[in-house]
């Protein structure tokens, strides 16, 4: 079968790689793995992956180097690996690019999770790059791009201009999480000091707009400290 | 700024025993017509000084003054210096030395508290260390043995046996990262001086992400939720107080025996905002509130019963990043029966 995904694991540590591949190959991915940047930035030129899972600790260089190669060229998504302690580092892989990103220690199911969500988004993306027309479907909520208009279980909510902005931007890169400056940058173009702020504000109205509860937040998930994530279409 | 603040005391309090002690010399000696006392009420003063202030510096001006003052008002001729008179220079190093003595003794005494207090706290990090690496064992024992036991024993074994002991060890292997969790929250903060790095943080986003977490741990147990309407952002380490909300309502899960809700409420209190988690469990026994957050609570009988979910740890890991948020925390029954956690926040930064 030469039609699955390819995927490249670019971890150190030997262990992890090794079960990372089996996951994955048992779940219908090809995978190449290598164990530093050097030898996975000449993994990623001869294999042209689909994916790339990348290990933000690696010896011998930043991996944020090796992000920041991928995207002077391709849009391949991106999904980093980080641990507990490395939180301003996968803000700053984000912000370089990166598409998501996973927090060390995970579980099989969150990785095969973040894996489809990332590679089905990826092809959206291509498809829809500027489009100003289509649907989003998540559950029981629909937004019309074309109209600009957001409904759940058929009713319109009534958005501000702003609000709807961040929703559909949000939505247009669902299952994929949006770090604060993204947001910030796609809504408004430039940032300046409240800019958090007056995101956050926004947030809570949307939140309250759609009826979240604390603990069952609807359609957007809450990356603390990173950004907002909207749910994946389905 | 807080060292002017204190030398500011410091001069204050020395000039006021001075004075004090110049006003009851001047009462003594209009009422007995002798000045017996003088130098015995002034040689109190400079030894209640010198108690009292750190440093010799205090001390010592207080007794210089002491002596002009004496020998100003006190001695013949009356408001005139006269520095000849032999019993003056005697007065004089008499005080001085009253001084010298009392500042080195009360410096020393000091200097034991501060020692022991290092000790102490050596002693604290070492009980808590000896604790951790017992904790870390039984899991581990368990995730090494079942271990070996499916790769020797791989086809004798059943299927259900293999899936019971894999079970168990993704359970250990889970409590071992929330136990490392824990721990990295307190190297991460560690030593007093370090300041944690603050970021606004919506608390509806807080408590919704402790809430996303928790349920997918325990999906079966209800948190009931009462936050103000009203949109507040708190200056926080928002991964560290994540960390104390999920310690404490897993604190709920484990040890509140008898619980059947838990109720999580934030309210706000002027500057703060003040955080509870309640329970209607079995409550906390008298004599342990106070050591609750002290780090290791009678961990010999605990160990015993199988159930290693490490209150104490959990419990010093809040205390202490609450402590550098420089917020507070504490524990009491309930009257309703059952127990209640509590923290407070500052939800405006100092100004800076």
């Amino acid at each position: 079968m030469s039609n699955k995904h390819k995927i490249l694991v670019v971890e150190d540590e030997r262990k992890i790689r090794s079960f990372m591949k089996a996951i994955l190959d048992t779940n219908g991915y090809q995978v190449v793995t290598a164990g530093d940047c050097v030898q996975g930035e000449f993994m990623y030129c001869s294999h042209r992956p689909d994916l790339v899972l990348l290990d933000l600790g690696l010896p011998d260089m930043d991996g944020m180097c090796f992000i920041q190669k991928i995207r002077l060229t391709d849009a391949t998504p991106i999904i980093v690996l980080s641990a507990r302690t490395e939180e301003g580092d996968k803000v700053e892989a984000l912000d370089a690019g990166a598409n998501d990103y996973i927090t060390k220690p995970f579980g099989t199911a969150e990785l095969l999770a973040r894996v489809r969500a990332t590679l089905r988004n990826h092809r959206y993306e291509k498809l829809e790059e500027g489009d100003s027309y289509g649907k989003y479907v998540c559950r029981d909520m629909e937004i019309d791009y074309e109209k600009r208009k957001v409904e759940v279980c058929g009713e319109e909510i009534k958005l501000t201009q702003t609000e709807y902005n961040i929703v559909a931007l949000l939505s247009r890169h669902s299952g994929r999480v949006m770090t604060y400056a993204a947001i910030i940058r796609g809504v408004w173009g430039s940032a300046d000091a409240g800019s958090v702020k007056k995101l956050q504000v926004n947030m809570a109205n949307i939140r309250k707009k759609l009826g979240s509860r604390p603990g069952e937040s609807k359609y957007i998930i809450n990356e603390l400290g990173v950004g907002y994530r909207m749910e994946d279409e389905g | 700024m807080d060292k002017c603040k204190r030398e500011l005391k410091n001069a204050l309090f020395t000039l006021l025993v001075l004075s004090g002690m110049f006003v009851i010399s001047y009462v003594l000696q209009s009422i007995f017509h002798t000045q017996r006392f003088t130098s015995d009420l002034f040689i109190l003063g400079v030894f209640l000084i010198s108690l009292k202030i750190e440093g010799y510096v205090w001390g010592i001006l207080a007794a210089l003054f002491s002596v002009l003052a004496v020998n100003f008002a006190f001695t013949f001729p009356y408001f005139a210096f006269d520095f000849i008179a032999p019993e003056s220079i005697a007065s004089a190093v008499v005080m001085l030395i009253v001084a010298v003595l009392t500042s080195t003794l009360t410096t020393q005494i000091k200097e034991q508290e501060k020692t022991r207090r290092e000790t102490e706290k050596e002693r604290m990090r070492a009980n808590l260390l000896r604790g951790i690496s017992h904790d870390l064992r039984t899991p581990l024992t368990t995730i090494y043995g079942s271990c070996s036991a499916i790769i020797e024993n791989y086809d004798s074994l059943k299927k259900e046996r293999k899936i019971k002991l894999l079970g168990e060890i993704r359970e250990d292997s889970e409590w071992l990262i929330r136990m490392v969790e824990n721990l990295l929250s307190i190297t991460k903060i560690d030593g007093e001086k370090v300041q944690v790095i603050k970021v606004p943080t919506v608390l509806e986003e807080l408590i919704d992400a402790t809430l996303v977490k928790f349920y997918k741990r325990y999906p079966n147990i209800e948190v009931h939720v009462e936050i103000p309407d009203e949109f507040i952002s708190i200056p926080m380490d928002a991964l560290l107080i994540e960390q104390v909300l999920m310690n404490l309502l897993e604190n709920a899960v484990f040890h509140a025996r008898g619980m059947s809700r838990i109720d999580f409420l934030v309210k706000r209190e002027g500057e703060w905002a003040v955080f509870y988690i309640m329970d209607d469990g079995c409550g906390i026994m008298e004599g342990k509130l106070t050591k609750l957050f002290d780090g290791y609570l009678d961990r010999e009988e605990k160990i015993s019963d199988g159930n290693r979910h490490n209150m104490s740890i959990g419990l010093s890991v809040c205390a202490t990043i609450i402590n550098a948020h420089g917020g507070t925390i504490g524990a009491e029954n309930r009257k309703e029966g059952g127990a209640c956690f509590s923290f407070r926040l500052k939800t405006e930064e100092d100004d800076e």
